[in-house]
């Protein structure tokens, strides 16, 4: 049985709900554009003129050129793709790649297959903030390592990581491609892709569509494909492509970057006036710090079990997380042990996503739900 | 002596454990391992008790008798003491 009346969504690192407008592209395209993209009659080369000026319209914005895009199904076949894709194809080149402790499910995954297969995976540790130690990075750099796969922003703590500072690095050993996981940073923060070979987004973070991923690929790269099946848009993912994703995609996109900085404010105003509520419970530990986008707060409640403290929540018809939503329900949080070294915290970990959707009224409203929460659920563990 | 060792595909730790595990077991070739995926062998990790951390290798005697357990990131020499003071009993 609900307590509240409205839902308050504080999920939006998990998924958003997606904008009108573009569903309105999306059902549109669908309706006017029947033809295949690959056809070579008249309805199939007019969908195929929508896909390059879609393409067109994504490159602009993120800077780089329309042959540098390819369509995927989500970041997680992105990453897979890029991961495995460069491991096969520059194996003569070398067999060692670098992340982090802080990388989504879909690094860690491609990375453990390809270790049983020969590939050798270095950390690079972080500092106490959290942020890649460059020295450690240039101090893991070998011949043989052909990639190094960094996410911009953790999607459980909300690291902003300095990607230009290491790209600029990387500069330096041309044999390394740098791969970025920009999933939880595009239509939040501004990113600059100048020094990043590799990139992976997905527009139902910003209030897309899910079913789509865009993955960067800068000119001269070669990566194995995953999906041996013909052509399509581009020899490394075939599949005819998703027309009316790949539009509403783009729409997404402009809609994103629109008054970015503005809305990046109001979500900053947001944050700061949720962490200084939780700063006044003694009990609860907010491990999102100063270098974290506003977006993502997590915080630990321990002694508190974080999923029993979710659907405690949902009573109120309020949606939050324990970690990153594709990781196992049942494990710590690794992004949370890595920054902390903590097990108790990282145990205990729930994660609060705002956007510019979210207003005062439903952080007060989660501020005083989270309060009755925790008392009720720290009685009962006393009892 | 048999070592049961539970990963899974999503886990940093094991990506850093599996080499260290490989020294290992490169030379202490006698010892008999076996691999259960976190998410797929439930039956096990269940039986085990496995708790919310990865990686987990759990040594047991020659009836299947758990003797230890190793949660998580341990180096090499750790692995080696704990395997070798196991041996020696």
């Amino acid at each position: 049985m609900n307590e509240g009346d409205k839902m308050i969504y504080l999920d939006y690192s998990a998924t958003t709900p997606v904008n009108k407008k573009v569903l309105e592209t999306y059902v549109k395209t669908c309706e006017d554009f029947v033809g295949n993209p690959n056809s070579i009659h008249r309805l199939g080369v007019e969908s195929n003129h929508l896909i390059e000026k879609a393409t067109e319209q994504i490159a602009n914005i993120m800077k780089v050129k329309p042959s540098e895009i390819i369509y995927t199904s989500g970041s997680t076949e992105s990453n897979n793709l890029i991961i495995k894709g460069i491991a096969n194809k520059y194996k003569s080149r070398g067999n060692h790649i670098i992340t982090t402790g802080l990388e989504h499910s879909s690094v860690y995954g491609p990375l453990n297959y390809l270790q049983q297969s020969g590939i050798e995976v270095d950390f690079v540790s972080v500092d106490e903030n959290g942020l890649v130690d460059l020295n450690h990075l240039k101090s893991l750099m070998r011949d043989t390592t052909i990639l190094v796969s960094i996410a911009s922003v953790n999607s459980e703590i909300g690291l902003l990581q300095p990607i230009n500072e290491i790209g600029l690095l990387l500069k330096e050993y041309p044999k390394c491609f740098f791969h970025v996981d920009a999933t939880q940073s595009v239509g939040k923060v501004a990113i600059d892709l100048t020094n990043v070979d590799l990139a992976t987004f997905s527009p139902h973070k910003f209030f897309g569509l899910k079913g789509i991923s865009v993955l960067i690929k800068k000119e001269k790269i070669e990566l194995e494909p995953l999906i041996h099946g013909g052509k399509s848009t581009t020899i490394y993912r075939s599949g005819t492509p998703a027309l009316p994703l790949i539009v509403s995609c783009a729409k997404a996109l402009r809609l994103a970057v629109e008054d970015l900085d503005d809305k990046y404010e109001y979500v900053l105003k947001l944050n700061k006036h949720l962490v200084n509520s939780l700063k006044e419970e003694n009990d609860v530990v907010i491990n999102s710090n100063s270098k974290c986008i506003p977006h993502i707060i997590n915080i630990s409640v321990p002694g508190i079990k974080p999923d029993t403290f979710v659907y405690a929540l949902e009573q109120f018809n309020i949606f939050i997380s324990t970690q990153s939503a594709c990781s196992s329900g049942d494990s710590l949080s690794q992004a949370v042990n890595t920054l902390t070294k903590d097990e108790e915290i990282a145990s205990s970990s729930l994660r609060i996503c705002l956007s510019q959707m979210t207003t005062k009224e439903e952080v007060d409203e989660f501020i005083k739900c989270f309060k009755i929460c925790k008392t009720r659920l720290q009685l009962k563990n006393n009892k | 002596m048999k070592i049961l060792k539970f990963n899974a595909i999503w886990c940093p730790g094991c990506l850093v454990m599996r080499p260290r595990w490989n020294k290992v077991i490169n030379e202490l070739p006698e010892i008999e391992i076996t691999e259960y995926d976190y998410d797929s062998n439930r039956e096990e990790v269940e039986l085990w008790n496995i708790g919310n951390k990865l990686p987990v290798a759990i040594i047991v005697d020659d009836k299947g008798s758990e003797l230890t357990r190793i949660i998580g990131e341990k180096s090499v020499d750790d692995l080696f003491e704990i395997i070798n003071e196991l041996m020696v009993k």
